[in-house]
Order: structure tokens, then sequence, then C-alpha cells
């Protein structure tokens, strides 16, 4: 074997998997290496194989497939030998089971499901410990106490003893960390270990993971598809497509002078704060741009919404909106305690006629429960909701029957997950002609050529209505989400997180699409996103929720520009950007943690003598302060 | 956790209030009685019956009075362990069935234990070997077992049994020791007869379990933690069992509360065919000639033991699950 200062060698390395269809090869020939001490990050979209690299080098593929070739080379700094080729020693080699966990240890994606839910924390953490060194089960209760408090969690003793679900997203990753850090390894392999999380918790986890980094001197392979990510913390990238590397080198080479195709494309496809005005996201292998827009153009007088003529005022109007749920554990005998949860605080905004609102919150701050009130899918707890109509505001709160059947045409809904939202036992033609049915306007079949243009509108050809949902990937099932949606010529279009389950080159193409549609067709739509860079591509006017409340509404520009609430500030500095003149201040994330409302400064926290109010800062400009501030202590 | 279980028991006593009265209402609900039955039996026989005798026995175990002061005192004579007089036995229903329910437990008990041995391990095999050759074939061994009639099965026992070892045909032990006094001797004599019931009422429900087994743990080895495992250098037996084994037992454990009332009904075919010494057949036939007492105390035994299985179900669910103890309101 050679000797080679590298950490990790992998050589023209090749994995394919046995299925039913016949054998399919996952990577074909990839080759880098990893230094002590360095953070290669492996980049691609789904299915590039990235993740099939990283469990071939632990070799905890599943039993489908195989390594057909290749060498994965690792020299292990601890230990005086040769390197050793984990791809060629035998699946049931003593030394793999040492290598893992001990010399590579691995982080995982989605923290939930990576921990059993059966055992304590500390438990699984000292497990990986006991494996490896042979310890009492004091010193290695007090060794996994040391390391989850390393890894930041606040009371250790405590943690030990509890069960995954008992803990938050961030904490639960914290203690995926703690299990792969604690037997001080060589090498750390990280699966997309942020992609999980809420961005300000993802800022944490980043830096908690870097800072441990430069003190053990682990190296990272870091698994992802984020290029912000990418440019946080990476000293090396490798650009993975199919298979195979497209580019590799230092990060500085990959960000400043990328010389693929490939990975220009991608680079041009993701949304970024300084883009200017009107300009378009440029989607990989979307070679019909222009001739969708055309499209569009051609087929919008048909979709488009009824005219409201010249009604005044906002379109959708919605005020002091609160939603309580409340969970009763009642039985028997006497009514249990009830707890009551705040989902939505007395939230108010307005969206003006042909204008896209942005809602930007975290997972739990309340923005599809608002969504869901906003189209009287559930039950409102006080407040109103109001929709310019010809006859002036509509209550949409207390309409019912017939008057409800007419809301429920002018409002329509795009869902998150392009998978569940589509019946898979109805073809496509059957999914978009169900509108119609439901509103019993397929008299004469009078909707086929609505139909027909439907899908034509969303750039699918006609030919793919006798097919159903799982024959089309990703992107096509949401123009198809997309079709069904506009099939009625709804006013108002509330977008759910339509891109997130997408991939980077798909997002970009649907995100051009909803844009086109929306002008084209003078929509009025709310737009629901965690991704402030999307929302940024798309909105007008900018909500920040958080906690069920609406802590800051703005102009798009006055947001990014002049954020004033300190939740505001901290969801925009914790944005990685895909962008090496602009790396995320670790420093300072971990130590002003304004996600938490405690931190927050005295004028945005309620007061015994004044409650929280929505205050004008500026034209357009509302910022949730106590009623009693002055503007300049808002703007400090 | 003490205050659940002391809520858990509280639930109890309202479900089997329900459930005496509506076990009441299924025996009343036949047309006529058990003297109605005896009646046209010995008339069918062509004896003739004294109407007046008939009409004392009426009155002496209260058939006269009306149908709520009979459920109720049926139903507080059980609380005290009286539960009637069984007419066709001419014994009260407690000497009836006591006797029998020792052999019966021991068969089902041994039953379960064998089912356990058998589907378990092959269960895990098939679901660590799945689509091979091994998992083919153990699968289709135990539905040969759950294809076999459990009758036809059990006469081909006994005579291959009495061919071989001479054991003697039906029942549970050799005729002489009916009566005897418990010895070693009757006690190996049991063993003897035990094991062809138990396989016979094993086979089928083996099948049944081996399937359970392999789809219960085939959903948890795709699960991400198992990955974990594995990622930490554990042994794969060692971290089978310890992850995914351990999450399917779930259903596993929910199962138990559905064995106890199967310890009394469990099998009667087979018991009637094998002449087991069980309480299967007397249920059956208490059901057949509208011995009302004894069949009621029957469902009322299978009632109680359902409510004691979930009950002993929940509360080992919420001692292995965290999610269960401490998602349900209970405190650590």
């Amino acid at each position: 074997m050679s000797v080679s200062s590298a950490l990790l060698e992998v050589k023209d390395l090749k994995v394919s998997f046995n299925l039913q269809k016949g054998k399919i090869e996952a990577v074909k020939g990839v080759s880098f290496s990893v230094n002590p001490g360095e953070v290669v990050a492996i980049v691609g979209e789904s299915g590039s194989g990235k993740s099939v690299i990283a469990q071939s080098i632990l070799r905890i593929l599943p039993g489908n497939a195989n390594i057909d070739g290749g060498h994965i080379l690792f020299n292990d700094p601890a230990t005086s030998e040769n390197s050793i080729d984990l791809a060629g020693l035998d699946a049931k080699d003593q030394y793999l089971y040492e290598v893992r966990g001990g010399r590579i240890s691995m982080v995982f994606q989605e923290p939930m499901t990576a921990l059993s839910p059966l055992h304590t924390i500390g438990n699984q953490v000292e497990e990986a410990l006991v494996l490896h060194h042979t310890k009492t089960s004091k010193e290695a209760r007090a060794d996994t106490e040391e390391t989850l408090r390393l890894v930041g969690f606040p009371n250790p003793e405590l943690g030990y003893e509890m069960y995954p679900f008992e803990l938050s997203g961030g904490l639960r990753q914290r203690a995926v960390i703690a299990m792969a850090l604690i037997c001080n390894p060589a090498m750390v392999i990280a699966d997309e270990p942020t992609t999980a999380l809420d961005v300000t918790v993802q800022a944490q986890i980043l830096g908690l993971m870097k800072e441990l980094q430069k003190k053990f001197n682990t190296a990272i392979l870091m698994i992802t598809h984020d290029l912000g990510v990418v440019a946080n913390m990476a000293d090396k990238v490798v650009v993975v497509y199919h298979g195979s590397v497209m580019e590799a080198g230092d990060v500085e080479e990959i960000f400043r002078r990328p010389q693929h195709p490939y990975l220009k494309a991608l680079m041009a496809a993701i949304p970024h704060f300084d883009m200017k005005e009107g300009e378009r996201l440029v989607s990989l292998r979307d070679s019909d741009a222009d001739k969708s827009t055309k499209t569009i153009h051609k087929l919008a007088a048909k979709f488009k919404a009824d005219d409201l003529g010249d009604v005044q005022g906002p379109h959708l109007k919605v005020e002091n909106l609160r939603k309580e749920f409340s969970t009763n554990k009642g039985s028997w005998f006497g009514s249990g305690e009830s707890n009551t949860l705040i989902a939505v605080d007395n939230v108010s905004f307005e969206i003006n006629k042909g204008e896209c609102l942005g809602l930007v919150g975290e997972s739990g701050s309340g923005k599809t429960t608002v969504s869901k009130l906003i189209m009287k899918a559930l039950q409102t707890t006080s407040g109103s909701v109001s929709l310019n109509t010809a006859n002036g505001m509509c209550d949409v709160l207390s309409l019912s029957g017939q008057e409800l059947m007419a809301f429920r045409r002018k409002v329509q809904m795009i869902f998150q997950d392009p998978f569940s939202s589509l019946n898979p036992r109805m073809t496509i033609q059957n999914i978009l002609s169900e509108p119609f049915v439901v509103h019993g306007l397929n008299h004469k079949n009078g909707c086929q050529q609505d139909i027909l243009d439907l899908i034509k509108l969303v750039g699918l050809e006609p030919h793919v209505l006798n097919r159903y949902p799982h024959s089309f990937s990703g992107g096509q099932r949401q123009r198809i989400g997309i079709a069904r949606a506009l099939a009625l010529h709804p006013e108002l279009m509330i977008c759910d997180e339509p891109v997130s389950a997408l991939d980077v080159s798909v997002q970009a193409q649907i995100l051009n699409l909803l844009n086109d549609l929306r002008k084209e067709l003078g929509l009025t739509s709310l737009f629901i996103s965690h991704n402030l860079a999307v929302v940024n591509y798309v909105a007008d006017r900018i909500a920040v929720m958080c906690q069920g409340k609406l802590v800051e509404i703005a102009s798009r520009e006055q947001l990014f520009a002049n954020p004033h609430h300190p939740y505001t500030k901290s969801l925009l500095s914790a944005v990685p950007y895909p962008d090496l003149d602009r790396l995320l201040d670790f420093e300072n994330i971990k130590y002003t943690s304004s996600m938490e409302a405690d931190d927050w400064g005295a004028a945005f926290k309620s007061s015994s003598e004044a409650g929280l109010e929505s205050i004008k800062v500026d034209d357009g400009h509302y910022v949730l302060a106590n009623s009693n501030c002055k503007i300049s202590e808002i703007r400090a | 956790m003490i205050s659940y279980i002391f809520k858990r028991i509280l639930y109890m006593i309202p479900t089997l209030v329900l459930t005496s009265i509506l076990v009441f209402t299924l025996i009343e609900l036949p047309p006529g009685d058990y003297f109605e039955s005896y009646v046209n039996e010995l008339q069918a026989a062509g004896e003739t019956v004294d109407p007046k005798l008939i009409e004392y026995l009426r009155a002496e175990y209260g058939f006269d009075k009306p149908i709520w002061e009979r459920y109720f005192q049926w139903a507080t004579g059980m609380l005290v362990g009286d539960f009637g007089y069984s007419f066709e036995y001419e014994l009260p229903v407690r000497e009836v069935i006591g006797d029998r329910l020792l052999f019966t437990i021991i068969v089902t008990f041994v039953t379960v234990i064998f089912t356990w041995l058998i589907a378990f391990p092959i269960g895990i095999y098939s679901a660590t070997h799945q689509y091979s050759w091994g998992d083919y074939g153990l699968t289709f061994l135990g539905l040969l077992g759950l294809a076999i009639p459990n009758f036809l099965l059990a006469l081909i026992m006994m005579f291959l049994a009495n061919e071989w070892f001479g054991t003697t045909i039906g029942g549970l032990i050799d005729p002489e020791f009916v009566g005897q006094p418990f010895s070693w001797a009757k006690f190996v004599s049991v063993l003897e007869h035990l094991w062809i019931p138990v396989i016979v009422i094993g086979t089928s429900g083996t099948a049944a379990m081996i399937r359970r087994v392999r789809a219960n743990l085939l959903d948890e080895l795709r699960k991400p933690y198992v990955t974990t495992a594995r990622a930490k250098g554990m042994p794969e037996f060692r971290g089978l069992m310890k992850y995914p084994f351990r999450m399917s037992l779930n259903f596993f454990i929910a199962d138990i509360g559905g064995i106890l009332p199967t310890v009394i009904s469990g099998a009667e075919i087979v018991a009637i065919v094998l002449s087991l010494e069980t309480t299967g057949p007397i249920l059956i036939q208490a059901l057949q000639s509208q011995d009302m007492y004894l069949a009621g105390s029957f469902l009322m035994l299978l009632g109680f033991l359902t409510v004691i299985g979930v009950l002993i179900s929940d509360i080992a669910l919420a001692f292995l699950d965290p999610r269960i103890r401490l998602q349900g309101g209970v405190s650590r």
C-alpha cells in the first residue's frame, strides 16, 4: 500500500444496487481524499450518490448494494500501521467494527429517527464509548456526561436520563454529535446534519461542529445539498452528479472560479439576496424556459381571476387572528388537566390585490395554522378574516353553505409535499377534473378543454393526462398540484412551502413558474416558507412569525436592509449564504442566542404596564413591540 | 405509575358491569329456558313429565322472578364466588369448572410457550434473511401447519402415538390415574399425553406468529436508528436484539391480552376430538343445552380474563416503552 499523508483516500470507488429492474450504478468511479483535520464537503442533488459514498466508507450499505471496485484507504494516525483498504475487507472483519464509531463515526440527517425512542440519550451515547473502550460504568457515565456538556447540553446529568422525544430537534442533533465524538474519532462523516433543522438551530449546530472540529482536530466529511452550508464549513469541495465527480477543489476555487457547467448551473439556480429586480433564476435542464413563459402568456387570459373592478382596500384582511389548541387529558373520573396551546396569537395583516406576501417563520411558529384559518379549514378561536368581493369586504369565518362553496373557488392552496398531496389511485385527468366535479362545472364535457389548457399552462404535455402520479418526478407532480389549484380561476393562492421538498434545480423551475403565473393571472398570494432566500425571490412584502406572533412586517427591501426585531435579525444572520465573503458569524450566533424571547431587549417584551402592540416604524414597516416604548428604542 | 395502574383498575369496574349486563341479556335471549329444553328432551325420549314438578323447580331456582331481579342475584353472587348452579351437572358451577381449569391452564400455557419458542427464532431468521431460501422454506412449513385442519392432525397424531408409543387414546392422563391424587407417575402420564394437543394447537398459531414477528421486525429493520447502531460499531446480533427486536415487541406485548381468554375457551374442537378434560367442550355443551348459569359464568369469566389481559398488556407496554409511559401524562 502506498504511504500518503491523507487520512482517507477514496480511489475509483464503484457501488451498484441490485434491484428487480436490474443493476443500478449509484457511484461510478469516485476519487477524493481527506487530510487529517480537514473539512471536505460532498455536494450533490438527491440521487447523486453522495450518501452512498458515505455509507461505503463505513461499510454500512443496505443489503442490496455492492462495492464493485475501487479502494477506500484509511490511514489511522493513532496506529503506525500502513493504511487499510476498508473496501477490501470482509463484511464481518473485526477491524470494521473497531473503525465504526471508534475511529470514523457518523452524524445523521434526521435526529428523531436516528435515535432509538426506547433508550435514554445517555444509554445510546455511552454505548458508543463502551463498545470501543473498557470502562467501569461510573467512568463511562462521567465521560458521557462530559461529552454531553461539550456539545451544549445545559444540564448533562438530566440529559443523560432523558428520552429523545423529550428533547427539541436541536438538542437531539447535539446528542447525535456527542455520540459521534465520544470516542474521539479521526474522522466524522456528517450526512446532511442540519437539513432537518430550523435555520437558527442549523447555524448553532454548524457553529458547534466547527468549534469541536478545531478543538479536537477531527476531519469532517460533510454530505450536503446546500451550497450555503458548504461555503461556511468546508476546506475542500467535491461536487457529484449521477455518481461521478464533476468538479473538486479548494472551497475558494469552487466558489470563485467554478469551471464545470453543472456547478455553474447549480450556483445560478439558487435564489440569493442580491438579486436585482426582475432577475430570474436559471434552472438546470430546463431548455424550454422561454417557451413556457410564452405558453403562460398565451393562455393567461382564460384563467385570469374574475376582475374585482375598482373596489377599494386590501384583497385579504386578517385581523387579530387567534387559534388555541387544547389538549384535554380527560377521563371518566373528573375532567383531568387541560393544556391550552396558543398556536396563533393576535395576528393581523393585509394583502393587496395582486401582491405576494411572504410568511416566514421556523417550524412551530404557526404559519401553516394561519393558512388553514384563512382557508376556513380550522375553526378560529377569535379574530376575523375578510376577503374583498364585488359586494365589499366579506367575512370569511361566518360563511356557510352555498356562500362557502363560492369562497372555496376563490381561494386555493398549493401544498408542500408533492407526493402525498396527489391521490395515487387517480389519473392526472381525474385529479384535474375533480375541482370541476366538486363545484358542478363539468356539464357537457365543458371542462375537457380547460383541463388541456391547464396542463399546458404548467408546462406539461397533454398526453400525460392518462398517467398516474407515481410516474412523475417531484417537480412534475408539483406542477400538477399547481394546475389543480388554478382550475377554478382562484383569486387568492396560498402556497405552503411549495418548493421545500424539491431539489435546488427543480426548485428554480417551480419558483419561476409560480412567479410567471402570478404576474400573468394577476393572482394575490400568500407564500409560506422557512427559506428566507426563496421568500425574497417571490414576495413583495414579508411577514415574520415567531411563536404564534407576527413580530415584523415590511416590504422586502425594508426587511432585508433594515430589520428591527431581534428575532428577524437573528433569523437573517443565521442564513448560510453560498458566498465566501458573507460567512456566518459563528461567534455571535453562539453568544447572542436571540432566538429566545428572554434575550430580546426590553422594548420587545411585554411588561406589567403595557402589552405588545404592532408599532409603525416606517412607511409600511411594522414591528411588534411594547406599546409604551419609543420608536427610537426599536430602531436602536 | 402507581396512579396510572390504579386508574386503569378503576376503569375495569364499569367495563365489567356492562359486560355482565350484556352476557345476561345474551343468555336470556333465546326463547325458553333450561327446563323447557329438558322437558322437550324427555318427551322426545317418550317419557311423561309432571308439569307440577317443573313448576316447582322453576320457582325453586327463581325463574318466576322478573329478569332484573335474577340478574341482580347472579351478579352479586359472583362477587362472593357463587356462580350459580349448573342444571345439567346438578352441581354448583364452580365445581364443574374448577376441576377442569387446571388442565386447561397447563395445556394452554405449554402451547403458548411452544408457539413462542418456534415462532420467534424463525420470525427473526425470516426477517433478517428476507427472500432467502430459508425464509421461504420456513414460512412454507409454518403455513402448512396453519393449513392442515386441527381435528385431522389431532386424529392422525393420536393414531400414530398409539401405534408407536402405546399411548392411550384420548384424554390427558391414562384412565387408571383418573380421580387419583397427584403423583410422579400421574405427572409423567400427563406429559406423555400433553405433547399431542400442544403440537396440534401450536402448529396453527405458529404460522401466524411467524408472519407477525417477521413483518414487525422488517418494518423496524429499515429504520435509521439501526444504521446508527451499525455506525457505532455495534455487533450485528447484539444490535438486532437491543434496537429493532425490542421495538418490534410492542405488538407482541399488546397480544398478551388476547391470550388470557383463550386459556379457557381455546381449541374446543381439538379438545372434543382428543377428549381432553378441559373447559372448552363444557362451554359448548352448556350453550347448546341452555344451561344458563354455567354458560353465563363462562362468558363472564372470558370477559374478566380479557379485561385483565388488556390491563397486563397496558402495564407491560407502559413499563417497556417510555413513549407510552411519559407521553400518556404519567409522571416519571
